[in-house]
């Protein structure tokens, strides 16, 4: 029935061609849309990630919803032992996050001035690597500033200079200091450089009366797959008055959006499915209803219902694998390859920006996983395809078909 | 004799009635799909672009030189009055907002934000972009230190309607002043840096607040339909900055194109599927009818009339699935515009990127106009193929020809 099948394909010459051709670009067209469509994702979280936020944070319950000062954690230093001891787990740090109003004479902002061990945040962040000017922070830093590109050209500061701050500390009493502006960082992140500024936290601590204590926890994990089995096993450690978050839920609006995006992908994606999967259908049945008489006799010399299906189905099975076996590695090598080289779409980031995109660069996600279900989708749609003009054929009585003009 | 033809054309369309039911199917799903993402994202589009209009910019909006590098007060537009008197005089505007803006920090007693209190005239703002549209829960009132506030710098000061909230920002004289407000109502206006972090107040309000004179503003933003403003506006204040909505917002100039490029690709890739589709039937009716066609050669008729037959064949067929798909694609259009595509499950994701949890679909009478020509287009090409096999055969040879 194999070869039966094979000789037909190479007989019906504009059928098979036709179906190889589409099934050919439909399979190339949707590994590389799908690698396109989750590298964009993937990097952009991973940018969200490598910026500032963890993989995992740790929070008071209360902190994020509530907040404020009796939501702070106090016993950092016992909790970080503990965390040392845990598996998968890369680096962590603790971070005292506050906002107040830096000025000048004549300017001022509002910002996040933030409390860091900046030894730990150099493994933990992009921080330090993002420094464009100046110096980044040390445990001696005392009153030093690092700050967002964007936030010092709101206030017109230059390194060197000085800078008040005015908040509240943590026993809800006014805090305010002098502060000099030792570094600039720039990590393309908008909105994190037009509002975030850090200090090293063992001056920033003595200032606010945070010994000890925390706004939160960040931790970076090994694996980033293993996020969630990593939070479980903090959760077991640590007392319930605490919560671990990961970056699902951390970054829940930014997921949330590349759902919605891959759900527009997918509407797009589906409308060429059909309109394909249409035409393979209609050649396949055109073949098929001009074999009316052949299939007549085929049946009238003994093959039954199912071997006509069986041939039906060898061809198709034949066609597609070959379109797929050709289609599938040079859609991998593209995807691979530009996951490696990503694709670069200059002032890509720039007009962006407010959408949280930091990097010019799209690089494509090389996934086996995802390439064998984009794949087996394409495989089920052309076997679906053959489902009517099989359905047909076989409604024909064997001596009907014969005669069949 | 076209008479004729036309009733030959019209019975053989449909002579071998499953695949021409094949192929109408296929036209009808593929443009009914078509036009409904099409009318998806173009509605997605223009609802971004409006809200982000009536919002902020208008058509054209116009700020003092400096002001859009460097957002302080000192960066203010003088005499608001007289120029709104000339502005107001000129027949092609529609209508003006005159707003004051400062940045500065928002606080409650357990979180704080970064934040723009925007001073408006609750009247103006209503005729400029039927504020109250924007709305999303409370009242738009002022009333008694009452402020609005944006839809995700609510959500990030975890504030509901009747909280208080502390506004901290420097005045004209440099000194760091606080007063403290009253939610009246939270605004969704879908654009995102408004909704992260706009608190607007009453325009009097903020201007004693700030310390600046009654005769300045931060923006004059103007609604109108002309194409000509913006140039005599440049022309007329060169002191200012006049800036057009596009160049305020490459961005959305920027999805707009690549809107249209999607456009164009998706409607390509159908009309060349279809063309394939019907080519392929097409091809397949008139090698079957290859014998009848020879015997009507044979009989006198013309290769010109056996080709308009065809012509109408394919007519038929193309039409057919047109007609249907129109009807599916205005019905699936016709929903998505009244009701939309709800993604409420994405409420938080959707609504932080400045878009609405329900999307809204457009219908234009182009997508209906354009793909007929397309598929009247592709109907009457993809029969040249076939048209060609019966222009080159041998009248005597084909009549032979066992079907």
């Amino acid at each position: 029935m194999f070869s039966f099948a094979l000789k037909n394909i190479f007989f019906y010459k504009s059928r098979s061609i036709t179906t190889f051709i589409l099934t050919f670009v439909s399979t190339l067209f949707f590994i590389v849309y799908v690698a396109m469509m989750d590298g964009s994702h993937n990097s952009m979280l991973k940018n969200a990630l490598k910026v500032y936020t963890g993989a995992i944070e740790i929070y008071k319950t209360g902190y994020r919803d509530i907040g404020g000062n009796e939501y702070f954690i106090e016993n950092v230093d016992e909790i970080e032992s503990k965390l040392s001891q845990i598996d998968g787990i890369k680096h962590f740090t603790s971070r005292y996050e506050t906002y107040g109003i830096l000025s000048t004479d004549r300017y001022s902002s509002a910002a996040m001035v933030t409390g860091i061990n900046p030894l730990k945040e150099e493994n933990m962040s992009q921080l330090k690597a993002t420094l464009i000017e100046g110096e980044f922070l040390s445990e001696t830093s005392k009153n030093c500033l690092y700050a967002g590109a964007d936030l010092i050209k709101k206030i017109h500061l230059k390194v060197g200079d000085e800078v008040s701050f005015i908040g509240s500390a943590s026993d809800n009493s006014f805090a305010a200091d002098l502060f000099t502006l030792c570094g600039v960082f720039r990590t393309g992140s908008f909105e994190f450089d037009s509002s975030a500024s850090f200090v090293s936290r063992s001056y920033f601590d003595e200032l606010m009366y945070a010994q000890n204590k925390a706004s939160y926890i960040t931790i970076d994990v090994d694996d980033l797959e293993d996020v969630d089995s990593v939070r479980l096993s903090i959760k077991k450690q640590l007392s319930s008055e605490l919560e671990v978050l990961t970056w699902k839920t951390l970054m829940k609006s930014m997921v949330e959006m590349m759902q919605v995006d891959s759900i527009f992908g997918y509407i797009s994606m589906s409308l060429f499915f059909v309109v394909i999967f249409f035409v393979i259908m209609i050649f396949g049945f055109i073949n098929v209803s001009s074999r009316v008489k052949e299939f007549g006799i085929l049946r009238c010399i003994g093959l039954s219902r199912a071997n006509v299906r069986a041939l039906l189905l060898y061809e198709i099975f034949i066609l597609s694998s070959l379109a797929i076996v050709l289609a599938t590695p040079i859609g991998a090598a593209i995807a691979y390859y530009f996951s490696i080289h990503p694709i670069v779409i200059e002032g890509m980031s720039e007009t962006y920006k407010e959408y949280g995109i930091v990097s010019d660069s799209v690089p494509l996600d090389f996934n086996i996983f995802t390439i064998s279900w984009n794949v087996a989708l394409i495989y089920s749609l052309n076997f679906l395809s053959v489902i009517y003009p099989i359905s047909y054929i076989n409604a024909f009585k064997p001596i009907e078909a014969t005669r069949h003009v | 004799m076209y008479k004729l033809i036309l009733k030959l054309a019209f019975d053989n369309a449909f002579l071998r009635l499953s695949r021409t039911m094949l192929v109408i199917i296929m036209i009808a799903v593929s443009m009914s799909m078509m036009l409904s993402i099409q009318g998806l994202y173009d509605g997605m589009t223009l609802s971004m672009i409006e809200k982000t209009k009536r919002s902020d910019s208008g058509e054209i909006s116009i700020y003092a030189k400096g002001y859009r590098l460097s957002k302080t007060i000192t960066n203010s537009i003088k005499n608001v009055s007289k120029i709104k008197k000339v502005l107001e005089a000129k027949p092609e505007i529609d209508a003006l907002a005159i707003r004051i803006k400062a940045d500065g920090l928002s606080a409650t007693a357990r979180k704080s934000s970064f934040s723009t209190m925007i001073g408006i005239d609750l009247k103006e703002e209503e005729h400029f972009g039927t504020f109250s549209e924007f709305l999303k829960e409370g009242e738009v009132t002022f009333s008694k230190r009452g402020v609005l506030l944006g839809s995700e710098l609510a959500k990030t000061l975890k504030v509901k309607i009747g909280s208080k909230v502390i506004f901290s920002a420097q005045d004209s004289d440099g000194e760091i002043n606080a007063m403290a407000l009253k939610v009246r109502g939270i605004m969704q206006t879908s654009n995102i840096s408004l909704d992260a972090s706009a608190m607007y107040i009453d325009k009097k309000v903020l201007q004693e607040f700030l310390g600046i004179p009654k005769d300045a503003a931060m923006q004059i933003a103007i609604r109108t339909k002309s194409k000509t403003l913006e140039n005599s506006l440049v022309a007329e204040y060169r002191t200012l900055e006049v800036k057009s909505f596009l160049s305020l917002y490459p961005i959305i100039k920027q999805m707009e194109d690549m809107m249209v490029i999607f456009n164009s690709i998706t409607f390509f890739i159908v009309m060349l599927v279809v063309f394939i589709g019907i080519m392929g039937v097409m091809y397949v009716s008139i090698l079957d009818r290859i014998r009848e066609f020879g015997i009507m050669r044979s009989i006198g008729l013309s290769y010109k009339l056996i080709r308009l037959q065809i012509f109408l064949e394919a007519l038929f067929l193309g039409l057919s699935g047109y007609i249907i798909g129109a009807i599916l694609g205005y019905a699936a259009l016709s929903y998505l515009k009244h009701v939309g595509l709800d993604l409420s499950a994405f409420a938080d994701g959707m609504e932080s990127y400045g878009m609405s949890k329900v999307i809204y679909g457009d219908i234009k009478l182009s997508y209906f106009t354009s793909t007929l020509l397309a598929i009247i287009g592709a109907s009457l090409l993809s029969v040249l193929p076939p048209l060609r096999k019966i222009k080159t055969m041998n009248t005597i040879e084909v009549t032979k020809v066992e079907t």
